[in-house]
């Protein structure tokens, strides 16, 4: 593709990520693709490799597409009471991964899953939320077709979209075969992916490929991780979803990840405030006080600067600055100052709280 | 309390002495406003605190002041009080409907939509008039996530620096969440000069700095929600479980801090499209825990005379049952496009039933009118014959 939007991409584009991988592309590559920071012995493994080699190494894993699956399932509200336990969306990051599913595939058994009729329950709101979530049509000025639907839904005969239907699953079918719902599909995949907007208009050709089965969505996702845009976005902060920050918190305290229920009841709590601060702060007290981090004592940090930038590289993807540096080292001399008490300050900062 | 984590509790329990600490802290920010931005309390009204409870999930009349039995505290409210019985309403989806409440502005959003609105809420116009804290502005909800969204909108003149304090009690306060952090135990206490080290260390990083306010205004909700979680709202179970616990949680944050505004957002009503008798149950359910509330205020002394209370829903439902015997909301009759709303208060009269036809985007410019605030862009009007 040489739209104007990847500027670029292709041998030039590849060429310069051919450099080793940074500390901060290693964290952000890895919680953008797997929602969590590296492991320690996966810093270790990838420490000198190319940013092309970690991309297609992380989209060939099944758990790419599990947190794939999970952000969809946030996309469309299916979480906590109305998580879907069905095998077959439980299948999909193996299918979607081997290639024996595809995303119209997928996006079509969420919307048919049980959990989607129960968040969604009567023909009004269905029909309303199948419109608006997948196709990205406001109901209010096309309260017609919101009719013709809900008239399919409840089992009669109607027009809707264009394709006759007579059934609630015909509402879905018709719904996911429109060439809208992929258009919608690529521009919030790539929004999510890219902390922007997709530029122009280049949303319709990556969604023609897609449906036409011209090239996975791996693929096309490849392209726009190595393109300009994306190392633009290292530029920028975004603020980690609550799910993410609580894998991350995870991985970076107890390097493990949460089991299922932990996640899924922090992430809860954490989505229960507007502003999630507090309690995430609190979660990281909660843990460094815990006595299950494993820090080291004062009397273990023969070298408080070295320790200091290890921190630093591994909690915030980066050295300190001097100046940052110094106020920590001087702080850390202080015999108030526990390890805790640096790791809370890294921990507790908004840019621990972003990548 | 375990006797044997009395060592090991992090905060102090959040004591009036406690909280007065942190208002004077609090307030201490709030002298940062520029001289002449923030408005004074307007002199002529009683009302210093206001109950906003969205009384929503999509209910009908016929239900509520319709039937006074199923209601008793709603309807002894309204009797002395003002009762709207024709508010018109739109039928947005819960979100955007009830986000209209608070914006004052009818606009359409996705029912599954998870982002924030474009224009100023009702906290946002207080906030930034009145120079108010972030203590001083709360929403309690049931929704889950989409429901913090009502903070505040991304208008370029408003927005987070005066957005409210969401809690969703149910997201937060549940057994589950509590034994996890159980399982860790408790923050140790971090004595003020290592606190003053930590905080100098996180103001350096990035050259970025937090103002004590913020700063304040931070530890003192982690302290609340830290003491919150051994109150028992973890424990609330049954059909409402989560209108109950956002109730709760208003009880106790009024309780506690005393807020100028607490919005409480209820949702378990829609569980009316699968079942008209649970949703029956749901709003006497609530209607007691809204009777509940009305006590603690009425037994106040601070805020028996100077609390007002707003109640309504966002939206009713259809006329006709479905086909499994529920209620869905999408026949555009009256009985979804018009409900009521209940206000009860010591500036407003008592005892009228008003059928004058008003909007529930109307409730934002009279909370913001009461206080002395403007809603600039919202497109309501005062609540007529309101004020006594």
């Amino acid at each position: 593709m040489t739209n104007a939007w990847t500027q670029g991409v292709g041998e030039q584009g590849e060429q310069e990520l051919v450099r080793p991988l940074s500390t901060r592309w290693l964290r952000g590559i890895f919680i953008d693709l797997l929602a969590r920071p590296p492991f320690q012995r996966e810093r270790e493994q990838w420490a000198g490799k190319t940013v092309p080699e970690l991309i297609d190494a992380l989209l060939l894993q099944t758990e790419f597409w599990e947190e794939w699956l999970q952000a969809q399932l946030y996309y469309f509200l299916l979480v906590d009471n109305f998580r879907p336990e069905s095998e077959s969306i439980l299948r999909l990051p193996g299918e979607l991964r081997e290639g024996k599913s595809d995303i119209p595939e997928a996006l079509l058994r969420i919307a048919l899953c049980a959990s989607f009729d129960r968040r969604n329950p009567g023909a009004d709101t269905f029909v309303t939320v199948v419109m608006e979530q997948f196709l990205g049509i406001e109901v209010q000025k096309n309260t017609r077709q919101l009719e013709i639907g809900k008239h399919v839904y409840d089992g009669g005969r109607g027009n809707f979209l264009g394709v006759m239907g007579s059934s609630q699953a015909d509402v879905v079918r018709i719904a996911i075969d429109d060439e809208r719902t992929m258009i919608r599909f690529v521009e919030r995949e790539y929004e999510r992916l890219m902390s922007a907007p997709m530029p122009g208009r280049a949303a319709r050709s990556f969604a023609d490929e897609l449906r036409q089965d011209e090239r996975s969505f791996a693929q096309i996702l490849r392209e726009w991780l190595l393109s300009e845009n994306y190392s633009q976005s290292f530029e920028t902060r975004t603020e980690l979803p609550n799910r993410v920050f609580a894998r991350s918190l995870f991985v970076d305290l107890f390097d493990r990840l949460p089991n299922t229920e932990e996640v899924r009841r922090l992430r809860s709590a954490l989505d229960g405030l507007g502003d999630p601060g507090p309690l995430r702060s609190a979660l990281v007290r909660i843990m460094l006080d815990s006595g299950k981090v494993e820090l080291p004592t004062r009397e273990e940090i023969e070298h408080p600067r070295r320790w200091i930038e290890e921190s630093f590289l591994r909690y915030l993807g980066r050295q300190p600055t001097a100046e940052e540096s110094a106020v920590f080292r001087e702080a850390f001399r202080d015999p108030a100052c526990r390890p805790e008490t640096v790791v809370y300050a890294l921990l507790t900062h908004p840019e621990y709280a972003s990548r | 309390m375990n006797p044997n984590q009395s060592d090991r509790f992090a905060f102090p329990e959040l004591t009036r002495r406690g909280f007065l600490r942190a208002g004077l802290a609090a307030a201490a920010g709030t002298a940062m406003v520029p001289a002449g931005f923030a408005l004074a309390p307007r002199p002529d009204r009683l009302t210093r605190h206001v109950v906003l409870v969205a009384f929503a999930g999509g209910v009908r009349t016929r239900e509520t002041l319709g039937m006074p039995a199923n209601v008793p505290n709603l309807a002894a409210m309204a009797k002395e009080g003002v009762a709207y019985y024709r508010t018109k309403t739109s039928n947005l989806g819960h979100f955007g409907a009830t986000m209209s409440l608070f914006t004052g502005i009818s606009e359409a959003r996705g029912i599954r939509e998870n982002a924030r609105g474009g224009d100023p809420t009702l906290f946002e116009y207080l906030r930034k008039d009145l120079g108010l804290p972030a203590t001083d502005v709360w929403i309690s909800t049931s929704g889950g996530a989409q429901q913090t969204n009502y903070s505040h909108g991304l208008h370029q003149d408003y927005g987070a620096e005066y957005g409210a304090n969401v809690l969703d009690g149910d997201g937060i306060f549940n057994r589950e969440f509590k034994s996890i952090l159980d399982s860790w135990g408790r923050p140790k206490q971090m004595d003020p000069h290592e606190l003053e080290l930590m905080h100098r260390m996180r103001a350096s990083v990035g050259g970025e700095t937090e103002s004590s306010k913020e700063s304040e205004s931070r530890a003192t909700v982690e302290r609340y929600i830290l003491d919150e979680l051994t109150r028992g709202t973890s424990d609330v179970r049954g059909a409402n479980a989560a209108d109950a616990k956002a109730m709760r949680v208003a009880r106790n944050l009024l309780s506690i801090f005393k807020p100028k505004l607490t919005s409480v957002v209820l949702q378990n009503a829609d569980a009316a499209h699968g079942s008209y008798n649970q949703y029956s149950e749901i709003i006497r359910m609530n209607d007691a825990a809204i009777g509940e509330l009305w006590q603690v205020i009425k037994g106040d002394p601070v805020l028996a005379e100077t609390t007002s209370i707003f109640v309504l829903p966002e939206f009713g439902r259809d006329s006709d049952l479905n086909s499994r015997r529920g209620l869905d909301h999408g026949d555009g009759s009256d009985d979804l496009n018009y409900v009521s709303t209940v206000c009860w208060g010591p500036d407003f009269r008592r005892g009228i039933e008003s059928n004058e036809t008003v909007r529930t985007i109307d409730v934002c410019s009279t909370i913001c009118e009461l206080f002395g605030a403007r809603a600039r862009f919202a497109r309501g009007k005062r609540l007529p014959q309101l004020f006594s």
